[in-house]
C-alpha cells in the first residue's frame, strides 16, 4: 500500500507543480547559459530585480515592526473590539491583490479620495513607493501571524523578572523580548518577503508597469512575454523561481537555529 | 479548607530568647488591602521584616500570599497601604526602582542568555563597568557553587541549578529585600529538601532580608524565623515556627501546620473539661470565662497511650478509646483512636457524665490521630481493637466560634 500512495502524491504532483517548474528551467537555458545571461543582464532585467529587491526589502521592513508591535499590543492588552482587530490584520491576505492594488489606486490616484490633496505636492502612485504601499498591503498579517503566537505562549515572568531587577521597559524588550522572539522575527520576515517579492496583481494597477521606473521583475516577465520575448521573461522566471526555493530552504532547514534556546 | 498534611517535622524548638536588642526593619507592609474588581483579595495585611531575617508567607493557593509578595515588588499596585523599604515609602515606586530581588517559581531565566549574562544582567542594564561586572559574576557563580556551568543556556540546567542561577541574578545588585515566591514548587521532593536547605545556609552567608512564599507548612517551618499563616486574605498568626506549631491562634493555623486532634471543651474551675478529665491550665482571664465552650487542639506527637490506667507524668489523662487502625508511616507508627462518648462535648449545664460501657453504642464519633516513634511502638506494641488509655502532654486552647 505504501509504495502506491508515495507513486500516487508524486503522480499528482508531477503535472501540478515539478513539470511547471522543470519547464521553467528547462526553457530558460535551451538555447545556451550565453543567452540566459545576456537576457539576465540586461539593463531593464537588471532594473526590474533590483527594485522588487528594494520594494520587498521596505515593505518586510514595515510589516515586520509593524507585526512585532501589534503582536505585543494585542497579546498583553485585553479590550474592547481586541478581536476585531486581530480579524483586521489579518483581512488583507483573504483580499484579491488585483481589489488590493485597485483599492490603492482609488484612495491615493490622482483623483482619489485623499490623492487628489497630495498629489499636486508628491506623487504616489505609479512609483516604487506605491509599490511599496501595496507590498505593505497584501503582506500584512503574515509576521504578525508568526510573531504573535510565540507572544501569546511567552511568560510573563520574564518581563517581570527584568523589571524588578531594573531594567525599564525598553531594555527589557531590547534584552529580553526580542531575543525570544528572533527566531518569530526571522521567519516572520523571510515570509514577507518571499511573498512580496512575487506580488503581481497589486503591482500592476499601482507602479503604471513602466519599464525601467515602475517595472517589478513580475512585472518585467509579464511585459516581456506579451512582446514575445519568451528568453527574457524565462531568465527572471529563474532568477525569482531560484529565490524563492532559497527562502524555503532557510525557514525549513533553519527551523532548527530559529527556535534554539 | 485544606486538609493537614501528616509529615515528620522534626518539631520546632523554642528559640533562646536574645539579650541584645531586635535587628533593624528591612521592610514593612502596612495595612495593604488588594481588589481585583469587586473581589476582596487582601484585607489590611501588616507586617515587618528585620534586617537579615527570613519570613516565610505560609497559605492555601488562593490564599492571597502570592499578591502580596507581587505588591511588596511592585508588580501589584495595593487599593489601601504602603510599602516600606529600609525606611522608604515605596509604595508609588514602579517595580524597577524598587531594587527588590524576586525569584519566581518559574525560574524566569532569560533563556536566550548564558548563566554568567543572567547573572550579571542587573549589572549590565546599571551600565557598571565590564571589570566590576566580571568580578562580580565570578564571586557569585563561586557562592552558588555554578562555576562550571558558567557558559550553559538555562535550558541546559536542572531545576534546582536554575534556582540558583536565579538567586545569583538577583544578588549580583544588592537586592533590598529577597522574595521568593513559591520557589521549590517546580522541584520534586528530594530536591526541594536539598535545595531548600542549601538556600538557608546561602541566605545566613549573604544576611539579606527574605520573604518566602509557600503553601508547604514543613517548608515554612524549616526555612523562617517567622512565620505568618496567610488565609482568605488575612494574616491569621505570625510568629516563630515553634509558637504557630505549638501555640496556634487559630482552628485554621492548627491544622494547616501539620495534623491536629481538635476536641471541644469547657472552660471549668480554672482550667478546661474534656469529657469527664480536668486539665489544668492557665486561661487568658480576658478571652475565656467559666463555663465557655472552648476548643482544645494537640498534635499527634502529644498523644501519650497506654494500656494501662496509669499514665506517665506530665500528661493528662482525657478519655479511654478503642484502638481503629494502625498504620506504619516510615520512621513513627500512626494511630487512629475511636474516643468513648461525652469526650467531644462541651457541656455548659451540670449534667453528670454518664460512664461508659464497653459497647459500639457507647463510642462516640470523634476519631482522633496519634503518632508514636518507633522504639516506643515497639516497646509498647498495639492492635487494632484495644482498649487504651489517651493522655495528652501539650495542649493549646482556643475560643470556640459561637
Amino acid at each position: 500500500m505504501r509504495p502506491l500512495s508515495i507513486g500516487m502524491l508524486v503522480l499528482m504532483m508531477l503535472p501540478l507543480v515539478f513539470l511547471p517548474l522543470a519547464s521553467i528551467f528547462i526553457f530558460g537555458t535551451r538555447t545556451g547559459l550565453d543567452k540566459f545571461w545576456a537576457a539576465l543582464s540586461a539593463p531593464e532585467a537588471v532594473f526590474a530585480l533590483k527594485l522588487s529587491m528594494a520594494t520587498s526589502f521596505w515593505a518586510t521592513v514595515f510589516n515586520v515592526i509593524f507585526g512585532l508591535f501589534a503582536a505585543y499590543v494585542l497579546s498583553r492588552y485585553n479590550f474592547l473590539g481586541r478581536n476585531a482587530l486581530i480579524v483586521t490584520i489579518s483581512l488583507p491576505t483573504a483580499i484579491p491583490t488585483a481589489v488590493a492594488g485597485f483599492a490603492l489606486l482609488l484612495l491615493w490616484g490622482p483623483y482619489g479620495t485623499l490623492g487628489r490633496f497630495v498629489t499636486p505636492h508628491v506623487e504616489i502612485m505609479f512609483t516604487a513607493f506605491a509599490i511599496i504601499l501595496a507590498n505593505i498591503f497584501v503582506t500584512f498579517p503574515l509576521a504578525f501571524g508568526v510573531i504573535k503566537p510565540v507572544f501569546d505562549t511567552m511568560s510573563r515572568s520574564l518581563e517581570e523578572a527584568s523589571a524588578t531587577i531594573g531594567a525599564t521597559r525598553w531594555q527589557t524588550f531590547w534584552h529580553v523580548t526580542l531575543p525570544s522572539l528572533r527566531g518569530a522575527i526571522v521567519s516572520g520576515a523571510l515570509l514577507t518577503f518571499a511573498r512580496a517579492v512575487g506580488e503581481f496583481g497589486s503591482t500592476i494597477l499601482v507602479s503604471g508597469n513602466l519599464a525601467g521606473r515602475t517595472q517589478t521583475a513580475p512585472l518585467y516577465i509579464f511585459a516581456k512575454f506579451n512582446e514575445g520575448q519568451i528568453e527574457a521573461a524565462n531568465a527572471i522566471a529563474i532568477v525569482l523561481a531560484l529565490f524563492s526555493f532559497l527562502i524555503f530552504s532557510v525557514l525549513f532547514f533553519a527551523r532548527d537555529w530559529l527556535d534554539v534556546d | 479548607m485544606v486538609k493537614a498534611r501528616e509529615t515528620l517535622i522534626p518539631k520546632p524548638v523554642e528559640p533562646e530568647p536574645s539579650l541584645t536588642d531586635p535587628p533593624p526593619v528591612a521592610a514593612s507592609v502596612v495595612g495593604v488591602s488588594k481588589r481585583f474588581g469587586k473581589t476582596s483579595v487582601l484585607e489590611n495585611i501588616s507586617f515587618d521584616v528585620a534586617e537579615g531575617e527570613v519570613l516565610v508567607l505560609l497559605g492555601a493557593s488562593g490564599s492571597g500570599k502570592t499578591t502580596i509578595l507581587r505588591i511588596i515588588a511592585g508588580l501589584e499596585m495595593p487599593y489601601t497601604g504602603k510599602v516600606i523599604l529600609h525606611g522608604k515609602d515605596v509604595t508609588e515606586l514602579p517595580a524597577r526602582e524598587r531594587g527588590v530581588g524576586v525569584i519566581f517559581q518559574s525560574y524566569a531565566l532569560f533563556p536566550k542568555m548564558t548563566v554568567e549574562k543572567n547573572i550579571g544582567y542587573g549589572l549590565r542594564i546599571r551600565k557598571r563597568k565590564r571589570k566590576e561586572i566580571k568580578a562580580t559574576v565570578n564571586e557569585l557563580l563561586k557562592l552558588v557553587q555554578l562555576e562550571e556551568h558558567r557558559k550553559k543556556y538555562p535550558s541546559q540546567l536542572s531545576g534546582g541549578q536554575q534556582q540558583r542561577v536565579a538567586i545569583a541574578r538577583t544578588l549580583a545588585y544588592k537586592p533590598e529585600v529577597l522574595l521568593f515566591d513559591e520557589p521549590f514548587g517546580a522541584l520534586d521532593t528530594q530536591t526541594r529538601v536539598h535545595l531548600r536547605r542549601e538556600i538557608r545556609a546561602l541566605l545566613r552567608k549573604v544576611n539579606v532580608p527574605s520573604i518566602f512564599i509557600t503553601h508547604d507548612q514543613e517548608e515554612a517551618l524549616e526555612l523562617g524565623d517567622r512565620v505568618a499563616v496567610v488565609n482568605q486574605g488575612h494574616i491569621e498568626q505570625l510568629g516563630t515556627p515553634f509558637e504557630i506549631y505549638s501555640r496556634p491562634a487559630t482552628e485554621y493555623v492548627a491544622t494547616f501546620l501539620g495534623a491536629a486532634n481538635i476536641l471541644e471543651a469547657t472552660v471549668k474551675n480554672g482550667g478546661v473539661e474534656v469529657g469527664s478529665a480536668h486539665l489544668p491550665v492557665a486561661l487568658d482571664q480576658e478571652k475565656f470565662h467559666e463555663g465557655d465552650c472552648v476548643k482544645i487542639v494537640f498534635r499527634p506527637e502529644d498523644v501519650v497511650l497506654s494500656k494501662s490506667d496509669f499514665v506517665r507524668s506530665g500528661a493528662s489523662k482525657i478519655s479511654a478509646a478503642r484502638i481503629e487502625e494502625i498504620a506504619f508511616v516510615g520512621a513513627y507508627e500512626r494511630v487512629r483512636l475511636r474516643l468513648d462518648r461525652g469526650v467531644d462535648e462541651c457541656r455548659t449545664d451540670d449534667t453528670p457524665y454518664y460512664l461508659t460501657t464497653e459497647t459500639p453504642e457507647s463510642q462516640s464519633t470523634k476519631a482522633i490521630i496519634a503518632t508514636r516513634p518507633k522504639p516506643e511502638a515497639a516497646a509498647a506494641r498495639l492492635q487494632i481493637g484495644d482498649r487504651v488509655t489517651v493522655a495528652i502532654s501539650s495542649f493549646t486552647v482556643l475560643p470556640a466560634p459561637k
